[in-house]
């Protein structure tokens, strides 16, 4: 059993010291109120229709079939190697790949894939594949199926990336191959059954990986522009407003964001002695800890969403609306929290898998200040990206004489947000 | 694949699919306590050789002293150095005499036989060769002492002597085993935590400390444990009811946390910035 946060990883990134804090919060405090001031007074961002679409051949290339199979077979191989690592291999990331592959270069590795490649895990995902395989044997259509329910939306993947994010942080022994085992043969018999059921849709909306990937990808610079399905080169801000407005956005958001936060605060001594001497014992104790993470973040957001409304006066989607903007401050997150353990645990894993038995993780490759600058860079990047994506959408939405005013709740929630994230790096 | 890594994954994945943490019950039950005995040769009765004269009086445990001529008798002089990791190291430079572990209990031999260590006068361990070390764990478990006497005996237990005295030779135990020398400098933090029913105390904290600093953390618990120090990857074996000390050179930045491996408890947090 281990106490550690994440099942993985020997060291955590020293606290925040306050000056970066301040500086952090400065920023970001400055940033929202220039903003209300300064920027565009009509909606700029048309995520539809925006974008410069790459070379023919290049988006050829990548639309070729030769590239999906090569994806599609190495996603299948990675998760061969994971199963049988964990089927046969060792107890402990020390000696056995598996946990590392999953918790390191699968979750965190997702961020910065999907930053640079758009939705990745959508090729590389094991289980569309063998969804696709067990189809093509049938001779049936891989898209064939019931459709799915209007309202279901991304609410199965909010609940995955619960139950995921309940695993790595929560659960008694994340790194154990038969806590692993248990969680990725539960994910493919749903996915599977879900798949056969409504056909390989299912994936695009229940899949926690798929939709997580998805999500972040939005904020890549590479994308499919929906209007015509062309890979074009846009900015970040149009990858967010193309962001559909489906129904279970917001609690998808809210879970990465409060999974995120709870990890920040798991680490503190404070919340450890509440966990390790509660009379409820320790994984109620935790897990009540990460819903409550996870509500407040969502309870925070649904309160500035419904005065946005009574402010505006009109918005159909209150909730909905804005969610997109949440996505970068959740990216913030996820950077200042994972950078560290993605650039030693991530060779770390890589050395075990290629044989080394409990080697010694690399050094991280910046000085104490230097990943304290990153981490509050990232949390004020994330700010001010999400402040620009929530301002253009209020513009768009509110009445001309409302847009500032409509937009002041969002601007405190975020503001809210992110001296949040900062306080929990203090912590 | 082998059996037994088949059986592994075999039973991995039962205990995956059905979370029977009953399956997983293992063979506890070992063999009757091993019982002591004493190889032919061996005991501890007094067998009295014609080496020398046997003197009425006796070491003070018992043992008679066995007075030999001053001319070429054995003698000896005593090293003690503390360890780097734990206790002392003791080094005996013998002359006139032979370690002879293989024919203790037989019948006195000149200049043959073992050495006793003593603590305060009392006996600490038997020596069967000049090196000898000395954990911390044993002075603190005999009540701690400042001098280290070391005896010489024959492999009847007899006490050699010279002048009715026994040969012997005390040094004085001056250091504590953490501090003095260059090579292990005096900590510049030492924390001192219990476990006593599950609760840590002080409460689990963060001890700040500066890159290269050394900390020594005392650690006593109720139940014989493992200590973990993350990232320096120290371990040690906590003893129920005994105070273990860990001292340790900070040399990584980062957060690092300090825990117990079978009742999994947070100690506290090493900041090293």
């Amino acid at each position: 059993m281990n106490v550690l946060a994440h099942g993985i990883g020997s060291q955590h990134d020293l606290p925040l010291s306050p000056f970066y804090a301040f500086a952090g919060a400065f920023a970001a405090l400055f940033v929202s109120f220039l903003a209300l001031g300064l920027l565009w007074s009509a909606s700029r961002f048309r995520g539809d229709r925006a974008g410069r679409p790459i070379p023919v051949a290049l988006e050829r290339l990548a639309d070729a079939r030769p590239t999906r199979m090569v994806a599609r077979v190495l996603g299948l191989a990675a998760a061969l190697f994971v199963l049988l690592h964990l089927l046969l291999g060792p107890n402990g990331p020390e000696h056995n790949p598996a946990a590392g592959s999953v918790y390191v270069l699968l979750w965190v590795g997702l961020v910065p894939a999907s930053l640079l490649l758009g939705p990745v895990w959508r090729l590389l995902n094991p289980l569309r594949t063998l969804h696709l395989v067990v189809c093509r044997a049938l001779g049936r259509d891989p898209a064939a199926g019931r459709p799915l329910p209007v309202h279901l939306g991304l609410w199965p993947a909010a609940a995955g990336l619960l139950a995921f994010t309940w695993l790595e942080l929560v659960s008694p022994d994340p790194a154990s191959s038969t806590a692993l085992l248990l969680f990725l043969v539960l994910h493919g018999v749903v996915h599977l059954t879900g798949a056969a059921r409504h056909g390989a849709r299912w994936f695009d909306h229940a899949d926690a990986f798929e939709v997580y990937s998805g999500l972040l990808a939005r904020m890549s610079p590479l994308g499919r522009r929906p209007a015509d399905r062309r890979l074009v080169l846009r900015s970040p801000f149009n990858g967010l407003d193309a962001v559909p407005q489906t129904p279970g956005l917001v609690a998808t958001v809210c879970v990465v964001l409060g999974s995120t936060a709870y990890d920040g605060f798991s680490d503190a001594p404070s919340w450890i002695t509440t966990v390790q001497t509660s009379p409820l014992g320790r994984t109620t104790a935790a897990t009540l800890g990460l819903f409550v993470a996870v509500a407040v973040v969502a309870t925070l957001y649904a309160l500035c969403a419904g005065a946005a409304r009574l402010i505006s006066g009109q918005l159909s989607h209150p909730l909905t609306a804005f969610a997109h903007s949440l996505v970068p401050i959740a990216l913030g997150y996820l950077v200042a929290h994972y950078f560290t353990l993605f650039v030693t645990e991530g060779p770390h894993t890589v050395m075990v898998a290629l044989g080394t038995d409990n080697p010694a993780p690399p050094e991280p490759p910046l000085a104490p200040g230097g990943i304290a600058t990153l981490q509050v860079a990232a949390i004020v990047i994330g700010h001010v990206l999400g402040v620009v994506a929530a301002h253009d959408r209020s513009v768009r939405l509110f009445p001309p004489a409302r847009a500032v005013a409509g937009q002041l709740p969002l601007l405190a929630l975020m503001v809210a947000y992110t001296i949040g994230g900062l306080t929990l790096l203090l912590a | 694949m082998n059996r037994r890594t088949a059986r592994t994954a075999f039973r991995r994945l039962t205990v995956a699919l059905l979370t029977a943490g009953a399956l997983m019950g293992g063979a506890g039950a070992c063999g009757g306590r091993a019982t002591t005995h004493h190889r032919p040769g061996t005991s501890h009765e007094q067998a009295v050789g014609s080496v020398g004269r046997l003197l009425a009086a006796d070491d003070g445990s018992g043992h008679r002293l066995r007075q030999v001529d001053a001319e070429g008798a054995p003698g000896l002089t005593v090293a003690v150095r503390p360890d780097s990791e734990d206790g002392w190291n003791v080094h005996l430079s013998v002359r006139n005499f032979r370690f002879t572990p293989d024919s203790v209990g037989g019948a006195a031999l000149p200049g043959r036989g073992h050495a006793l260590l003593l603590l305060d006068g009392h006996p600490l361990a038997r020596l069967y060769g000049p090196w000898y070390h000395l954990p911390g764990s044993l002075v603190r478990g005999a009540g701690g002492g400042r001098t280290l006497t070391a005896r010489l005996y024959a492999d009847d237990h007899t006490a050699w002597a010279v002048h009715s005295t026994p040969i012997q030779t005390t040094t004085r135990l001056t250091t504590t085993p953490s501090v003095g020398t260059p090579a292990e400098p005096r900590p510049d933090r030492t924390l001192e935590i219990v476990i006593s029913r599950g609760k840590v105390d002080p409460a689990p904290g963060r001890i700040e400390i500066k890159k290269g600093q050394r900390i020594e953390l005392r650690v006593r618990t109720d139940h014989a444990d493992t200590l973990h120090v993350h990232g320096y990857d120290r371990e040690a074996r906590l003893r129920a009811g005994r105070t273990t000390t860990v001292t340790l050179t900070a040399d990584r930045t980062g957060l690092f946390e300090v825990e117990t491996h079978e009742s999994a408890l947070l100690l506290t947090q090493l900041v090293v910035r």
